[in-house]
């Protein structure tokens, strides 16, 4: 490949100077003249019949323009991701503490949140079910029609039965994960308001074409009487893929004809959005006596909560990874999604990978214990590699294996082992490896792209690609100004506007940089052919003479003194359009629903992670001394991004292995603060080794792949393997709390 | 409800409003002065994204009372730099890719601001301590972290 430009280098991203000066303006900075507030009335019981809602005396109040039940909602009052489960508004049945009843809009909050004491709600409490487990009971509580398993997933390959009756190594376990909350700072919120007869929503959100969808479908117009705006978000981490205040907002805008705000608080905000599904997963793997893996047999049950949300599909991808990075011949994995009246669990960064990984790579260890050789070469012999066949049948096309990740980071450590200090305290490394599908799983997930090229030199590129913190607006950037031999801030982005851009799906499933970097550079590659034909037939050379590289037209590898923008005008001037568009959508075959054998991904990233903790065999703590973490991007389209993913995103996963727990009794979060649900700071933090390992994807933007979530997948798997080899005994829970260790340290008579 | 009247400097620039006594600093500077910096993440004191800074120490705007700024000397994230003229650390933060999504980042920048006043040459254990009421949920605080040691020329 031709050296590149813009692609690969750390250029600075297109909105840090506005956030470092406090200018950017996130949802709830977002001031309209005759802006009214709004306020949600939600349920405070998780499971109800609604007897009486009466908002007569609200409606009253000085100062209130609207009291919204769910009769007012036009359309269909449902809406959610996969199935339309989620009422917008409460008529019959709460399902979940949080549930919204009610909406006022008012001239100030506070009269907005006066007039929600004035609404008179009576209610028929009956009985909930808040186990998973025990919700797959024919006689348990329904929480949707007559049974609350929403979901199935099976992968079947082999004979799983006949393996394990001859088998020489076995090894069975159950695992139980944790709920586990987002916590970006900027709670949910968002702006609407009329604009002429086009209903105009402005909100923090991962995907403006779904929610666009959601809207219109509740209102009863069309998707072009509805245009949807990504505000500035502050962080997403899938728990903005869910609706949450952009159809209360259209409903009170269309309503009033007034522009309206919402804002959540923190606690509004940890009660009503989706979580992590916390799992508990029985796992049994055989081996041969060397080691090589021969079957799994796995049983997975997830809370999804009250309502489906993404539910079924985290928990698809669960299972499709349930195997691991590894080769194995014959697997039986069943899946269930499972409703209860707990907070819904959806998306979140690692999609059902997290929970799985925590099992698999400790079957891993503990197989290789028995088999008598260290937990890094039961990985190197198990790998996935060219032309290996992965739990659903496809066939690997890649260049490397596992090892092209675990190997640097493994010495990464071992290079900077420490010494310890007191004798009470136990060291141990533990090794965490993963595969991860870009994209959504087995399914058409596109995204498009527009590209405006103007006389000047400088380009509009309009993506649907929500930039949620991470970046894409400026991936997508660089990768149009190298197509095209533009500076990157020749780029101008307008990203996630369904009055502008075209739909780019979710910012979710590691997706946009491979996704809609692919459709950019389609875009971009028409834009270059017509430029290419032109200087081609001017200079009467062939196009494939033709470079356009650092603003410049290139012939036969030497630089002319014809710029890229003298180029866009002379077409320009001609009435040649200098604009592309492109869209991709990965090819992938759905996953067949009785076996699961399919090609749910049309491309992989690979990662390890290798810890080192330190265990106080006094208190049980747990305390990570270093984590390396290697990805293998593909194309690091900007390193200091990749560098800045990696970091965020392995720091996230020792939260979520060493506290992080959303706690819940009877459907009610008890930990619905940042004072209660603790995420790391500063000074929990290890050091993180980053390294980046580039094996071009062929089918990737300049090589890119995935990379937003797998580094939160492996952190966890890494640390308990590491407290294993530490303490010499085994916790199967997360988060791996000091009680749980102290525990497992008495049981074991190691205390 | 009856207002007090408050004096004092914001960004060097003498305020002089009145304000109802429960009225909290964030609402004040967000609402009455549309300074929208200055950002609300938890309004429990928890997440530090709300960070200005009162007489030379942080504090939580969502945890003081407008009325208690009386006489104080107050920065803000819109008092720290402009377009034309970047704090050092605002660079800083820049180059090294310290912003993801951005909500913590004015935050941030006040606290590791007041840390620099106080100290020109942390040490990183100090560079921690002095962002650890500052919750970020994107970066994983090390590129922050080596902002703030570029900011200070280490």
């Amino acid at each position: 490949m031709a050296e590149l430009s813009v692609v690969g280098k750390s250029v600075i991203r297109n909105d840090a100077l506005d956030k470092v000066l406090g200018k950017t303006r996130y949802s709830a900075d977002i001031k309209m003249p005759n802006m009214l507030h709004a306020k949600v009335l939600r349920s405070t019981v998780a499971h109800a019949f609604v007897k009486k809602l009466d908002v007569s005396q609200a409606a009253a109040l000085p100062g209130v323009h609207a009291v919204l039940t769910a009769k007012d909602v036009p359309g269909l009052n449902g809406h959610g991701i996969i199935f339309k489960d989620e009422p917008v508004l409460i008529s019959d049945k709460i399902r979940k503490i949080g549930d919204g009843l009610a909406l006022v809009a008012a001239e100030t909050e506070d009269i907005a949140q006066q007039a929600l004491k004035l609404i008179e709600v009576e209610l028929e409490e009956i009985p909930g079910v808040f186990d998973a487990i025990q919700a797959m009971d024919q006689d348990a509580p329904k929480v949707h029609g007559d049974s609350n398993i929403l979901a199935l997933r099976k992968i079947l390959r082999g004979n799983v039965d006949e393996v394990f009756e001859t088998a020489d190594i076995v090894v069975e376990n159950e695992y139980v994960t944790q709920m586990q909350e987002h916590a970006y700072i900027e709670p949910e919120a968002g702006i609407a308001y009329m604009e002429d007869d086009i209903v105009v929503v402005k909100a923090s959100t991962q995907n403006t074409h779904f929610d666009c969808r959601e809207i219109a479908r509740n209102l009863a117009l069309p998707q072009s009487r509805i245009r949807m705006i990504q505000a500035p978000t502050g962080g997403g981490f899938g728990g903005k893929l869910d609706i949450s205040v952009q159809i209360y907002l259209a409903l009170l805008a269309l309503n009033t004809r007034r522009p309206v705000k919402l804002v959540y608080s923190r606690e509004e905000s940890i009660i009503t959005s989706s979580k992590r599904h916390p799992c508990v997963i029985k796992y049994k793997t055989a081996a041969d006596k060397t080691g090589k893996l021969l079957a799994v047999d796995v049983h997975a049950v997830a809370d999804t909560g009250a309502y489906s949300s993404y539910g079924p599909a985290p928990v698809t991808r669960l299972a499709v990874h349930a195997a691991g990075p590894y080769e194995v011949p014959n697997v039986r994995i069943y899946a269930y999604t499972v409703y209860t009246n707990n907070p819904t669990a959806g998306a979140m960064r690692g999609f059902g990978v997290p929970q799985i990984a925590f099992a698999y790579e400790q079957q891993m260890d503990m197989l290789a214990e028995k088999a008598g050789i260290s937990p890094l070469e039961i990985r190197l012999r198990n790998t996935l590699k060219n032309g290996s066949l992965t739990s659903t049948g496809q066939v690997m096309d890649v260049k490397g294996n596992i090892g092209d990740t675990l190997v640097p980071a493994y010495e990464k450590v071992m290079a900077n082992k420490s010494q310890l200090l007191a004798p009470y305290k136990k060291r141990g490394i533990g090794m965490g490896c993963l595969y991860y599908g870009i994209g959504n799983t087995g399914q058409p997930n596109p995204a498009g792209a527009f590209l405006d090229v103007m006389e000047d030199g400088s380009a509009h590129l309009m993506v649907g690609a929500a930039d949620i913190g991470q970046g894409s607006n400026t991936i997508l950037a660089q990768i149009a100004a190298e197509e095209l031999g533009l500076d990157f801030n020749d780029i101008k982005v307008t990203s996630a506007d369904t009055g502008v851009t075209p739909d780019g799906g979710a910012s979710s499933a590691s997706r946009q940089t491979y996704i809609s970097g692919n459709a950019t550079l389609k875009a971009a590659k028409i834009v270059k052919e017509i430029l290419v034909n032109e200087i081609a037939a001017w200079q009467r050379v062939l196009p494939e003479a033709i470079a356009l590289k650092n603003k410049y037209v290139f012939i036969h590898s030497k630089q002319t003194d014809i710029a890229v923008a003298q180029l866009i005008a002379r077409c320009r001037g001609k009435g040649i359009m200098t604009i592309g568009h492109g869209w991709y959508n990965p090819t992938t075959e759905p996953l067949d629903d009785e076996t699961g054998q399919g090609k749910p991904y049309e491309v992989y990233s690979f990662a390890s992670h290798v810890a080192e903790v330190e265990v106080d065999t006094q208190t049980g703590q747990v305390e990570v001394v270093r984590i390396a973490a290697a990805h293998d991007v593909g194309k690091a389209v900007n390193p200091l991004h990749v560098e800045g993913q990696i970091e965020g995103g392995t720091i996230m996963g020792v939260g979520y292995g060493l506290y992080e727990e959303i706690k819940i009794a009877n459907g009610n979060i008890r930990t619905p603060s940042f004072a209660t649900y603790i995420i790391p700071t500063s000074m929990d933090i290890p050091i993180v080794d980053t390294i980046i390992v580039e094996e071009n994807a062929n089918t990737g933007p300049f090589g890119a792949k995935g990379l937003g979530e797998p580094p939160l997948v492996a952190p966890a798997a890494a640390i308990a393997n590491a407290v294993s080899q530490a303490i010499g005994v085994r916790i199967n829970s997360l988060p791996l709390t000091p009680e749980k260790v102290l525990k497992a340290l008495q049981e074991a008579g190691r205390i | 409800m009856s207002t007090v009247k408050v004096n004092f400097i914001l960004n060097n620039k003498p305020v002089s409003l009145e304000v109802t006594p429960d009225c909290r600093v964030i609402d004040m500077l967000r609402e009455n002065l549309d300074l929208t910096g200055t950002k609300m993440g938890c309004g429990e004191g928890d997440c530090g994204a709300c960070t200005i800074i009162i007489d030379g120490k942080t504090a939580n705007s969502c945890l003081v009372l407008a009325a208690q700024l009386d006489g104080k000397m107050v920065v803000t994230i819109e008092g720290l730099g402009s377009y034309d003229k970047l704090d050092a650390l605002q660079q800083a933060f820049i180059d090294e890719g310290a912003v993801q999504c951005g909500f913590c980042t004015p935050g941030m920048l006040l606290s590791a601001k007041v840390l620099l006043d106080h100290n020109p040459t942390p040490s990183r254990q100090e560079i921690m301590q002095s962002i650890s009421g500052n919750l970020c949920r994107c970066t994983g605080y090390a590129k922050i972290a080596n902002a703030i040691e570029k900011a200070c020329g280490k």
